[in-house]
């Protein structure tokens, strides 16, 4: 399935490159992201919980960053399998400066295995497309954050 | 079935079922048409199920000075064919005869169907049509919310841990009133590809109110309020329904790319209108 | 005492009702799910998540822990036994092991890799759930197409072609029929993946009795004795130490002749821990782990004269195989080949078929099994043609068939069809529609935008398999017929009846035979301890076969009841009728009941007579039987949003006579449901990786009842030379006639767009794109 879209984050690209790379930040905005830790330069061991409506499954797996051309693009690869299938991510993330901020355009494709995909056909479009919501806007509200806290230490 | 293990409870009053969904933990079953297939594949797997089949008084649907109270457990059987609900909200029998199948609709209730707010559900783009409100209470709560505000995404609404849907509250049709559910159901599942509801009142040969929910095409039901205010002001039908849709961020599937389902709507929209306008004295 | 009743009419040909009915309908029934041995355990399969993969460890230690857990079996357990079983044969076929678990690798999404024992259903699906599995993802690919391109992934590592066979059938001289041919038309066309879903889904429960070393196996079979014979042969058991039950079989449409790792799986199971064991397969398995159907890429050329006349026909079948070859798997697109021709009089054919691999579950029969494909495929084509000739599609057929009077008609694949008068359902149907209006109507319709589609086809099948030679498994049926002491009458048939309704029809024709009253009949079927050897019931030859061994059974044992008779009266000739016997001399007469009576109590034998009134009979066809008819569609194709209405389905269908009308009605309206399940919803679909998208009935299309336009049923009666009762075949007609009469239908309603072929199923947004682009696909 492929995927892309864009998001405004309210910070300059340089920062914008740092927060999206930075795996305390991604391990707050991921939702239901438990616990990342880092295995390698640029990897890491990631333990989540996926929660949609009355499903839900724990799923181990990793993510990468790769092919980094700092600070306008990357590629971000998330893997992971459980009990009720498994996923695997891979985007291509564009960040250009934009008004208010930096835009974050990405564009790739998600492929899911297992139950999930053998049962979950009509959900699955609507369900990536509102886990990357949900990533951004948490993402959003930890920028916010934590330009509010910088802003008055 | 063959579920993962599972605590069961089956309170005998509101009280008691609030003060067991306080802590937010335990999951609500009411005609279990969501959860259940759920369940069974073990795609959900609650620790703990509080069924709402025994709790008494969630069930009624009544008039009372100009607005129906339409309890969380009634079933979309009842809904369908209640004679109150035929007479003073067609249209909202009409969605609910449009759900699932008949075995679906004897269990499926339309509290538990809004809550669980499936984006493809039928109910969501009646109520919007209909400028409802969903009275959710909790063990220290008890609040009105409009429809409009109640459908957050998919499967996100405006319920917060430890509240329960209790009723949904509509206004009765005033009588002169046209209105229409269209649907495009999928063909396995029944879920819309697309439903629209439209509401339609005219004055003096002009349109006075128009109101179109629109189900199945984005991550949740929508009113197509672009299209309600250019009928409204005298344009066309086709100029009315170009709009629906706009800007929404359109679902695909096996079954229905993004751009034909907003086509889609768009169709099932300008039919929903044309037999609201027709029925609309 | 005596106490046969006799009974005042003949009863084929009449609407009885199915005796099978009250039991099913009042949730009676024993299924396979209902059956419950003292101390059974329960069994759940642990599956593959990945269509190919590498096996890098099983741990299965965290689950054995489990409370109630008996046993965990894997890979290793089992890698020494044979494999899960394919009869059917063909040259240079390759065959890979079909290990009942996976060993080293997984080939599919659902592949088996454990099987986990415990106390109750529940227990057994947590503990597979706790069993832990390392894969290593390998390439997949699900496409038959794909698979035979260069480069591809290897399903199997060993054949890196993905090609488990090829075959070539050539008929007359094609290279001169290509030659003289005015016109050649050429269309790609495809029958896609299906998933046959029967409502009750598969199940096993084994019971090993150790110290008598037997073992009795109950499973949701078509043939179980057939599932008998090749356990037998699996596990060392004597077949006359292991018993195959069938129970109320709810459906099978193919699915069930399979014999399936499960079934092995369990008898290993109960042997190895002495204890009945069941598994039942839960709806989403069904979709993962029971045979698919179709699965056809197909490339067809046809050459003609200018007037219509049709020259040859060239093939070629690109066959989705899936990973493994299961039951009939490579010989399902062999009849398609046979069956290529369709009804008209070609005399120079050429087909190759390629067997292809891929990472799915493999395909078999399913309802049709073979023939709605080359059905679809000639019908599609006679339109095309039709279209490249400019002719009525209905005259094109009408001067292609054999005459009546040409039969058995000799087709250039190598079969005499029996009987036919194929003219006759499609003139019929074409009048009941009334054709040349409805013609009217479109060609005014189209000048406001209206959307009316007129769609035929004119099908033929081949039934009743089949005569041994041709079958891989033996093609005869057998049946006994015992008239009790008190006169009741019990039959047997090998044929192994799943909903078809037998224990109805079966009854009528001995009613009819003995002259007895159909309440003293009683039909047993499916145990291969109380019935003799039997093939089974598929491919259209419960009566044809089955029912002639009936016939033929119930002859030898009026012969003896007339011996009997005739020593009773004193006569030297007795006949038989009315439920007695008489001596046209005397006038007198002995009922049926005495001589039962008689029979057994043994005072008085005939000369050269035993005691005793039991016949058994197997009877082998001498030929195949050809059932055929005419589906007319009408189809309103609603061109803002791509959906199509079903205005009137005309079905005129030729079975060879009628048993029982009702019975014949349902095998028709089912069969049509499945047809357009084809042609407008259902599809199997993996994606590149080998998931299955389609994995539950939330998004695989099955038809509902709702979904159904209203069936016109009819029939012509052109009875079958082949067997005594002149029957043909019906429980696949309605699949195969209809798929090519909707898309034909739609084609037509868009034709003036320039549209030729639209591949199944029709979707809505399929069908509009089309008519947005104008009519280019």
């Amino acid at each position: 399935m492929k995927i892309s879209g864009e998001y405004l984050l309210p910070v300059s690209r340089d920062d914008a490159y740092t927060i999206l790379q930075d795996p305390a930040m991604l391990a707050r905005a991921i939702p239901g992201c438990e616990t990342l830790e880092k295995i390698a330069d640029n990897e890491y061991h990631m333990k989540m919980k996926m929660v949609l409506a009355s499903m839900s499954g724990l799923f181990d797996g990793k993510v990468r960053i790769a092919d980094p051309n700092p600070v306008s693009q990357f590629r971000l690869i998330v893997d992971g399998a459980g009990k009720i299938g498994f996923m695997k991510g891979d985007g291509l993330l564009t960040l250009t400066p934009a008004d208010g901020g930096t835009n974050v355009h990405y564009d790739g494709s998600v492929e899911v295995g297992g139950t999930i995909a053998g049962v979950g056909q009509r959900l699955l479009d609507t369900t990536a497309k509102m886990l990357i919501k949900r990533f951004f806007t948490k993402l959003n509200t930890e920028v916010a954050g934590s330009a509010a806290s910088s802003g008055k230490g | 079935m063959i579920p993962r293990e599972f605590d069961y409870e089956a309170p005998t009053s509101l009280q008691e079922t609030l003060q067991l969904i306080a802590s937010g933990e335990r999951k609500l079953l009411a005609g279990g048409m969501s959860l259940i297939p759920m369940m069974k594949l073990r795609l959900a797997t609650p620790d703990s199920l509080v069924d709402l089949g025994r709790v008494p008084g969630l069930n009624h649907i009544v008039e009372s000075s100009g607005t129906l109270q339409i309890g969380a457990t009634a079933t979309h059987h009842d809904i369908e064919t209640f004679p109150l609900i035929r007479g003073r909200c067609p249209l909202l029998a009409e969605a609910a005869s449009h759900i699932g199948d008949v075995q679906v609709r004897n269990r499926g209730t339309i509290g538990g169907s809004i809550a669980h707010a499936d984006p493809a559900a039928d109910y969501p783009a009646a109520l919007l049509a209909l400028e409802a409100q969903i009275r959710l209470v909790s063990a220290s709560s008890d609040r009105i919310v409009p429809a409009v505000e109640f459908f957050l995404d998919a499967f996100t609404t405006a319920l917060e841990p430890g509240e329960i849907v209790v009723e949904v509250l509509v206004p009765a049709e005033p009588g002169a009133e046209g209105y229409s559910y269209e649907k495009a159901p999928h063909p396995a599942s029944g879920f819309a590809i697309v439903g629209v509801a439209a509401r339609i009142q005219r004055s003096g040969g002009k349109i006075s109110l128009a109101r179109i929910g629109v189900t199945g095409l984005g991550a949740r039901a929508f009113r197509a309020m672009e299209a309600e205010r250019l009928l409204e002001s005298g344009s066309s039908l086709d100029q009315a329904v170009a709009t629906v849709g706009e800007g929404e961020d359109a679902n695909s599937d096996l079954y229905a790319s993004a751009e034909y389902r907003k086509h889609l709507a768009r169709v099932r929209a300008k039919r929903a209108l044309e037999v609201a306008l027709r029925r609309a004295s | 005492m005596a106490t046969t009743t006799v009974k005042p009419e003949t009863l084929v040909g009449k609407k009885v009702r199915r005796r099978e009915d009250p039991r099913l309908i009042t949730g009676t029934a024993t299924y396979l799910d209902d059956i419950k041995l003292p101390g059974m355990y329960h069994a759940c399969v642990v599956r593959s998540p990945y269509g190919a993969a590498r096996i890098k460890s099983v741990n299965i230690k965290p689950a054995l822990e489990l409370p109630g857990v008996a046993a965990i079996f894997t890979g290793d357990d089992v890698k020494d036994l044979p494999s899960v079983p394919c009869v059917a044969q063909l040259p240079g076929l390759r065959m890979p092991h079909h290990h009942m678990l996976a060993q080293d690798r997984v080939y599919f999404v659902g592949h088996p890799i454990a099987v986990v024992v415990a106390r109750d259903r529940y227990l057994a699906a947590d503990a597979a759930d706790a069993v832990e599995v390392e894969y290593e993802e390998l390439p997949a690919v699900a496409d038959p197409e794909k698979a035979l391109a260069p480069g591809s992934p290897a399903v199997h590592p060993q054949w890196p072609d993905n090609t488990a066979f090829t075959f070539h059938q050539e008929g007359g001289h094609i290279e001169e029929a290509f030659r003289e041919a005015d016109v050649i038309v050429k269309q790609r066309i495809t029958s896609q993946r299906l998933i046959p879903m029967a409502m009750e889904t598969r199940g096993v429960v084994a019971d090993w009795h150790a110290a008598e070393k037997s073992l009795t196996l109950y499973s949701s079979s078509q043939a179980p004795h057939l599932l008998r014979s090749l356990l037998a042969g699996i596990f060392g058991i004597p077949e006359n130490r292991l018993r195959v039950v069938a129970p109320e079989v709810g459906g099978g449409f193919g699915s069930k002749i399979d014999i399936y790792a499960e079934d092995m799986l369990m008898t290993f199971v109960t042997q190895r821990l002495n204890k009945p064991v069941k598994w039942v397969e839960s709806r989403r398995e069904n979709f993962l782990g029971t045979i698919h159907g179709r699965g056809h890429v197909d490339y067809y050329e046809l050459a003609a004269k200018r007037d219509g006349t049709m020259l040859g026909l060239k093939l070629k079948i690109i066959q989705d195989l899936g990973a493994y070859l299961q039951l009939l798997t490579p010989a399902i697109p062999t009849l398609s080949v046979l069956m290529m021709p369709g009804l008209y009089k070609f005399k120079h054919i050429s087909a190759d078929v390629i067997g292809a691999f891929t990472n799915c579950f493999p395909t078999d029969a399913y309802r049709g099994a073979g023939r709605p494909e080359a059905t679809h495929g000639i019908e599609r084509m006679v339109d095309i043609l039709a279209a490249e000739l400019k002719m009525d599609p209905a005259e094109l057929r009408l001067k292609n068939f054999p005459a009546p009077e040409e039969f058995p008609f000799p087709t250039a694949t190598g079969l005499a069809y029996d009987s036919g008068n194929y003219a006759l359902p499609l003139k019929t149907a074409l009048a009941e529609v009334e054709y040349d209006k409805l013609r009217e109507e479109q060609k005014q319709g189209r000048q406001t935008g209206k959307l009316l589609g007129i769609g035929m086809s004119a099908y033929g099948e081949i039934c009743a398999f089949g005569p041994s030679p041709a079958t891989p498994t033996g093609g005869w049926e057998s049946a006994t017929v015992k008239i009790e002491p008190s006169g009741k009458v019990t039959i047997l048939t090998g044929a192994s009846p799943h909903g078809q309704g037998e224990e109805t029809t079966f009854a009528q024709i001995a009613a009819d035979e003995l002259g007895v009253n159909i309440d003293d009949i009683v039909v047993y079927h499916g145990d291969t301890q109380l019935v003799q050897y039997g093939i089974g019931t598929f491919g259209s030859r419960g009566t044809a076969i089955g029912g002639a061994a009936l016939y033929y059974a119930l002859q030898e044992l009026k012969e003896k009841i007339k011996k009997f008779g005739a020593t009773l009266l004193e006569a030297n000739q007795v006949s038989l009728s009315g439920g007695a016997c008489i001596d046209e001399k005397s006038g007198k007469s002995v009922s049926f009941a005495e001589i039962a009576a008689a029979a057994y109590r043994a005072l008085k034998l005939p000369p050269n007579t035993q005691p005793g009134l039991v016949a058994t009979h197997f009877w082998e066809p001498p030929n195949f039987t050809f059932p055929f008819g005419a589906h007319v569609v009408i189809t309103e194709v609603d061109r803002e949003t791509g959906e199509i209405a079903i205005r009137r389905y005309v079905a005129v269908d030729d079975c060879g006579k009628i048993i029982n009308p009702l019975l014949v009605a349902g095998q028709v309206h089912g069969g049509v449901a499945q047809g357009l399940g084809q042609a407008l919803w259902e599809q199997a679909v993996y994606d590149d990786n080998g998931q299955l998208l389609t994995g539950e009935l939330t998004d695989y299309a099955v038809p509902r009842a709702h979904m159904m336009p209203w069936i016109e049923a009819s029939h012509t009666v052109t009875p079958s030379p082949v067997n005594p009762l002149g029957v043909k075949g019906v429980g696949e007609a309605g699949t195969i006639g209809c798929s090519p009469a909707v898309v034909n239908s739609v084609v037509d309603a868009l034709s003036h767009l320039g549209v030729r072929h639209l591949d199944m199923p029709l979707t809505p947004e399929k069908i509009w794109r089309i008519v947005q682009a104008g009519g280019q696909a």
